[in-house]
């Protein structure tokens, strides 16, 4: 069994991956790991991941996750080296002389498999011939698998908008492939990883807005419409015309509370001539939007508080406290 | 409590964008973009409609949803009877185009620039 060329120059990441991987397998080419593990350090110095932290821990954290699937030392070696070809000026040319034609045809297909069609990828994911064929080796495919595998885990340093196309892409493409190698608890994590960033709402400035509207409807309707509206609007493309969107409801926001609230017809036509009135007066003031917003809010704020009175056992009481209230304020 | 909801003007343009297709499941946004009509007028429509029992909302069931990382819609569509009842309330409805005209028992006389 070979030792480390020099304990003292491996880090202790290096540490912990050559004892997981002599765990698993006690005759692994240690020797080749720590070169590997080095020729990644120097290709990969200065870059860091999104996250803030050095590049090498991407490339060291994969080669962990392949550690734990069984792997042989080329798998182990490609998956420390597998961007460094793409991403630094370390050359494949370079890299068989250091390392050999095998680790290098592993990293050579990781890296292609970037390159390939989206569709055609799919199409392999069909059936495991045709991935093997694809990638060249099983074992790069393996290794594309644990690089997607630990950017998942990392996606909430991504903007939100590569979070969703990065999310979307796993669930078509790289699940079916995990589950065509037979690698069923990867496949599960992807999809649930994946699943779980499309789910994730982003907090809107739109979407506190109609939250906040709702509250003006029936307490057991509210929950509908705001999980309604809240899908609309994550279809809508821009923050612009979610903005548009969720303000163009608000000011709708009574007609619906009238409707859900169902009051006496008389008070419904009452509603109807001062929302009729607060609209015409908006669009007098065109212009001035905040004397609209104003008028708006006021209307919202009538509305609401005729709506609470309304809506109480003991109508009288309630009027009379709204009264009392609005004195003792002044 | 099932009441023949008023055939406005924006009612009726919604009735007869989702008779193009009375089977269909149509979702607000694909309602407003179709109708132009703004989300505070049409939501409410839609809360009339299901109240009359013309329409029924329900929840997005397929997947779909997850794949394009958005929450499940809420679809409606004609109930049983109620593409039939829309129909009919269109069809009985006030329409411009049909207004009827005074009668006096003679041609209106044609006046240069003045439409008839």
């Amino acid at each position: 069994m070979n030792q480390p060329a020099d304990p003292a120059s491996t880090a202790p990441v290096l540490a912990g991956l050559l004892a997981q991987t002599t765990g698993h397998r006690p005759g692994a080419d240690v020797q080749l790991i720590t070169r590997a593990y080095q020729a990644a350090a120097y290709w990969h110095q200065g870059q860091t991941r999104k996250s803030g932290d050095p590049y090498l821990t991407h490339p060291v954290a994969v080669a962990a996750i392949v550690a734990d699937l069984d792997a042989d030392d080329q798998m182990l070696c490609a998956a420390l080296l597998h961007d460094t070809a793409e991403d630094t000026p370390y050359t494949l040319t370079a890299m068989r002389q250091e390392f050999g034609a095998e680790i290098t045809g592993l990293v050579a297909a990781v890296t292609a498999l970037d390159q390939v069609p989206a569709e055609q990828v799919s199409a392999a994911c069909a059936d495991d011939a045709a991935a093997v064929a694809l990638a060249g080796d099983r074992r790069a495919l393996v290794i594309k698998l644990a690089d997607r595998l630990h950017n998942t885990r990392t996606i909430r340093y991504l903007p939100r908008a590569k979070q969703v196309d990065k999310s979307r892409q796993t669930l078509a493409f790289m699940v079916p492939l995990a589950r065509t190698l037979g690698m069923d608890s990867i496949g599960a994590e992807l999809e649930s990883r994946a699943a779980a960033t499309l789910r994730r709402r982003p907090g809107s400035a739109s979407g506190g807005l109609l939250s906040a509207a709702a509250t003006l409807l029936p307490p057991e309707a509210r929950a509908r419409w705001r999980a309604e509206w809240l899908a609309e609007l994550q279809v809508l493309p821009t923050r612009r015309e979610q903005l548009r969107f969720a303000v163009q409801i608000v000011l709708g926001i009574g007609r619906l509370a009238v409707t859900l609230y169902q009051p006496a017809a008389a008070v419904r036509r009452a509603f109807g001539a001062v929302l009729t009135a607060a609209v015409a007066a908006s669009g007098l003031v065109a212009g001035g939007w905040r004397a609209a917003l104003a008028l708006a809010a006021t209307v919202l704020a009538v509305l609401a508080a005729v709506l609470w009175i309304l809506h109480s056992h003991d109508r009288t009481q309630r009027l009379a406290d709204l009264i009392r209230a609005l004195r003792g304020r002044r | 409590m099932k009441k023949v909801p008023r055939m406005t003007q924006a009612t009726k343009m919604v009735l007869r964008e989702m008779l193009a297709d009375p089977a269909a499941h149509y979702y607000g946004l694909q309602l407003i973009k179709a109708t132009a009509l703004p989300g505070g007028t049409l939501y409410p429509i839609m809360a009339r409609l299901e109240r009359a029992g013309w329409v029924t909302g329900d929840w997005e069931e397929s997947v779909a949803h997850i794949a394009e990382g958005r929450p499940p819609r809420h679809y409606y569509q004609f109930t049983e009877d109620g593409a039939e009842q829309a129909r009919a309330a269109l069809a009985g409805a006030y329409r411009p185009g049909q207004r009827r005209r005074l009668d006096f028992g003679m041609p209106w006389p044609d006046l240069p620039g003045i439409p008839r």
